[in-house]
């Protein structure tokens, strides 16, 4: 089973030559169709691989050449001769079958990094880049009566369409410190698992408002029911009874031109005080159903709004 | 008798010549006949069937989930015409416009369901007889990874018709999987293409839905029915004719004896 | 008897290829037939599921095996009720009897990475070479657990209702006609505020609610004041005595005394 017997170099061993040759006279061919310099520099390819490949096949009868790798044949012939029936396992072929092993798995690995690389950076990436969604505008500032909630659904990205429709409940808190105006803004899904939370009370359809998209419905509730798994928010968004792991999530916002502009989501840990004196702990935006206070926080320490801003 | 001796020696070369072709390069018909002309114990009867039932159902999935995959469109932008989302339009088309798509969508809806309990009665039968044991222990292991992918293909393809109960199912799912510690949240939003379910979610779900999780499945079965062919179905372990049985001390030198009895039946 | 666990399995096994050689019945055709009629079962059934699901149905509104499709899916609903599939029930119920924030790891990925872990090792912890069901007691127990905790989470999870105004407002012609109050409009638009007003994320009524932070049943509760009682006593719950409740003063006094009057009709189906 020793390789070593069929290694003699009667033949002229593997060769890159024809294959530079070839692409000299595609080269050349192509060059004819499209300019002459390619057609120059394919016909200096093939002449040049041509002579080299000429040379490699007529070696042998030219004359003898010497070895090309005279260390490790000699090696190899040496002991195969004695013992070639005996021993066979024992010769010491070993250098060539490890680098021949780790350069397949070298290879296989650089393979598999360059094809696999790319498609898993295509696969995963998308979803953390380039997620910037426009700014919602909803409208006159006069549109929310104070101290009621507002039932506003948007699209976040017009561009994206109807899978960007988020819902919004505004309440108007009148004038803060400063004469300026203030609004809880608590964004419509469930902090447990991202259920669609519900009002408590009475949606008053008739003052049902549509401004450029966004539908307005004031609603007379205090407190939000989740219609998954149980939980209950008061009207600043803590958590009343059930699962969710901390309060409603919140819009931040601007006023531009006397009209409310949302701003970016982020996460709350709690709310104490009410309306435009609620003292609010704000974290960054993350899923429903992780912790962003207290011990089980550290569960869950780099969220992706953290890295993606 | 010559005459017709004759005949069938050509019809057998006619058949047999081809088959023995292939199967000097391929060992195919020695596969199937490995896998067909075995013998199982006696006692086998209808509680070992759960299996290939269940494989029926799944390739009825895989029949007509093909077939509903050529007039399926993931896409959650709004179809100008109907005015919803081209997903939701393609199914209301397949349910009610295109002749026998309600009956293929039918089947592949229904068939899910019923693919998903002959897996668990299926599981219940080897957990019963205790056949998981010695040495089936790998087909047990890839069949819990069988039940773990056919519950993925459920919950993948119950976003495909996006409608609410289909959204809903999916945005609480994927919040499910974000409350992972570490990783959890990175892996939500992969999920949702986004902090929320976005655009792209839905052809998402469908690839693994219709070539991810598939591929690992069918791989999986393949590997279970090797196994199963390998090693052999065990008897109902209470059965009086039960292969394997302890015999009264007759033969109380163990394996060895058993061997050589075993290759003097053989004879 | 010094012969390992392994050196005994390994006979057992040389023993049943034996006994499967030489007493065996071949597979096919005398197996492949039981398994052939299974599957055919398997389609019919599948077949005749997807034709009642058909016939029974139409379009989103359900049949006994519900509908074809709900409305198409909206991001920004305020009146949907999220239901999994039902291989999933079990693990929707999970979620809802967890419910402190801080156990909800447990039940979303806690269990059922345990579940799933005993599953996998199950050959490797449960080594003796036993089959017989009656000489496992343990295993036998153990699987009569998780089928009946899986069956009884099934069957919650399917059965699940939410306080929650969509649903309960449906509820409000039948409470009218147990309770004896369906002639008086004011008091039926006072259970439809009643229902839409989250009063029944703490109260009972009528087997609805949630029953949260001891507060009371409210079926027979207009036995006990009149209407103008129940309306001071919602505007402001603080001045008698009550400090849990929050006050509904933000209703406005009409839907107040709506309420008020649905509350003083609620006299309980028995003084009807």
């Amino acid at each position: 089973m020793s390789d070593t017997s069929h290694d003699t170099p009667h033949l002229p061993g593997p060769s890159l030559w024809p294959i530079g040759f070839a692409i000299g006279v595609a080269c050349l061919l192509l060059g004819l169709v499209i300019s002459w310099i390619v057609a120059a520099i394919g016909a200096v390819l093939a002449i040049t691989f041509g002579f080299l490949w000429a040379r490699d096949v007529t070696r042998s009868v030219r004359d003898d050449v010497p070895e090309i790798e005279p260390e490790a044949r000699a090696v190899a012939d040496a002991p195969s001769d004695d013992t070639a029936d005996t021993t066979p396992a024992s010769l010491p072929t070993y250098s060539r079958t490890r680098f021949l092993e780790a350069s397949t798995i070298g290879l296989g690995a650089a393979i598999g990094a360059i094809v696999t690389v790319p498609a898993l950076g295509f696969m995963v990436l998308p979803s953390f880049t380039n997620l910037e969604e426009g700014k919602a505008d909803l409208g006159p500032i006069d549109n929310f009566p104070e101290g009621t909630f507002v039932i506003a659904s948007y699209l976040a990205s017009p561009t994206a369409g109807e899978v960007s429709r988020r819902t919004a409940f505004v309440r108007n808190n009148g004038l803060a410190e400063g004469d300026k105006p203030s609004f809880t803004i608590l964004y419509s899904r469930c902090v447990h698992l991202g259920c669609p939370v519900q009002p408590n009370g009475p949606i008053d359809e008739a003052a049902k408002k549509e401004v450029n998209g966004v539908e307005l419905r004031p609603v007379l509730a205090q407190s939000f029911g989740c219609p998954c798994h149980g939980g209950l928010y008061d009207a600043e968004g803590n958590r009343q009874a059930g699962p969710p792991v901390r309060s409603m999530d919140r819009y931040t916002f601007s006023i531009k031109d006397g009209r409310l502009v949302l701003g970016e989501l982020y996460a709350v840990g709690n709310v104490s005080g009410t309306g435009a004196n609620a003292k609010i702990s704000r974290y960054p935006w993350s899923t429903p159903g992780t912790h962003v206070d207290g011990v089980e926080a550290w569960l869950y320490p780099i969220v992706p709004s953290q890295v993606t801003g | 008798m010559a005459a017709k001796s004759k005949k069938d020696l050509l019809v057998a070369n006619a058949i047999l010549a081809p088959l023995d072709w292939v199967d000097e390069r391929t060992g195919a018909v020695r596969g199937t006949k490995w896998f067909l002309f075995r013998n199982v114990p006696r006692d086998v009867s209808w509680a070992q069937t759960l299996g290939s039932a269940a494989l029926t159902a799944f390739i009825v999935q895989t029949l007509t989930g093909v077939i509903l995959a050529m007039y399926y469109e993931p896409s959650s932008s709004i179809d100008p015409i109907t005015g919803k989302p081209i997903a939701y339009s393609s199914i209301e088309a397949i349910t009610n416009e295109l002749t026998l798509g309600w009956l293929v969508r039918g089947m592949h809806r229904w068939g899910a369901s019923v693919f998903i309990i002959l897996l668990f009665l299926h599981m219940g039968r080897v957990f019963l007889f205790g056949a998981y044991k010695y040495p089936r222990e790998l087909t047990w292991i890839t069949g819990v990874f069988i039940l773990a992918t056919g519950m993925l293909l459920g919950f993948t393809g119950y976003l495909l018709p996006w409608d609410q109960t289909a959204y809903w199912a999916t945005v609480v799912g994927i919040n499910l999987n974000g409350t992972a510690p570490f990783a959890g949240p990175w892996l939500a939003q992969f999920l949702a293409g986004g902090p929320e379910i976005g655009s792209d979610a839905l052809a998402k779900w469908y690839a693994l839905h219709m070539l991810v999780l598939p591929g690992a499945i069918i791989g999986l079965i393949g590997v279970h029915i090797y196994l199963v062919t390998r090693l052999g179905v065990s008897s109902p372990p209470w059965s009086s004719e039960e292969a394997g049985r302890e015999r009264p001390p007759v033969q109380t030198t163990g394996t060895r004896s058993g061997l050589v009895r075993g290759g003097g039946g053989g004879d | 008897m010094a012969r390992d666990l392994g050196e005994l399995n390994r006979e057992d096994f040389a023993r049943y290829k034996d006994d499967v050689k030489k007493e065996g019945k071949p597979f096919f055709p005398r197996a492949i037939f039981h398994d052939t009629v299974m599957s055919f079962i398997v389609v019919c059934v599948i077949t005749a599921l997807a034709v009642i699901w058909y016939y029974d149905a139409d379009g989103v509104k359900p049949g006994i095996l519900g509908p074809w499709y709900t409305e198409p899916a909206d991001p920004g609903t305020t009146d949907f009720v999220p239901r999994p599939d039902w291989y999933f029930y079990f693990l929707f119920y999970l979620l809802r009897i967890f419910k402190w924030p801080e156990t909800v790891f447990i039940a979303t990925v806690g269990i059922p990475t345990i579940g799933l872990m005993l599953l996998i090792g199950l050959p490797f912890y449960d080594r003796r070479r036993e089959r017989r069901p009656l000489h496992r007691p343990v295993a036998m127990v153990a699987a009569v657990l998780t089928i009946l905790s899986m069956a009884v989470l099934t069957w919650k999870g399917a059965t699940a209702k939410e306080a929650l105004g969509s649903e309960l407002v449906t509820l409000v012609p039948k409470w009218a006609e147990e309770q004896g109050f369906a002639d008086n409009p004011e008091a039926v638009k006072g259970a439809e505020l009643f229902a839409q007003s989250g009063c029944l994320n703490c109260h009972t009524y009528m087997g609805q609610g949630a029953g949260n932070l001891g507060a009371p049943n409210l079926s027979e509760i207009g036995a006990t004041n009149d209407a103008s009682y129940f309306v001071q006593y919602l505007t402001n719950p603080a001045a008698f005595g009550n400090t849990v409740m929050g006050s509904y003063a933000y209703l406005g006094q009409e839907n107040l005394a709506a309420l008020g009057d649905f509350l003083a009709a609620s006299k309980g189906t028995s003084s009807k």
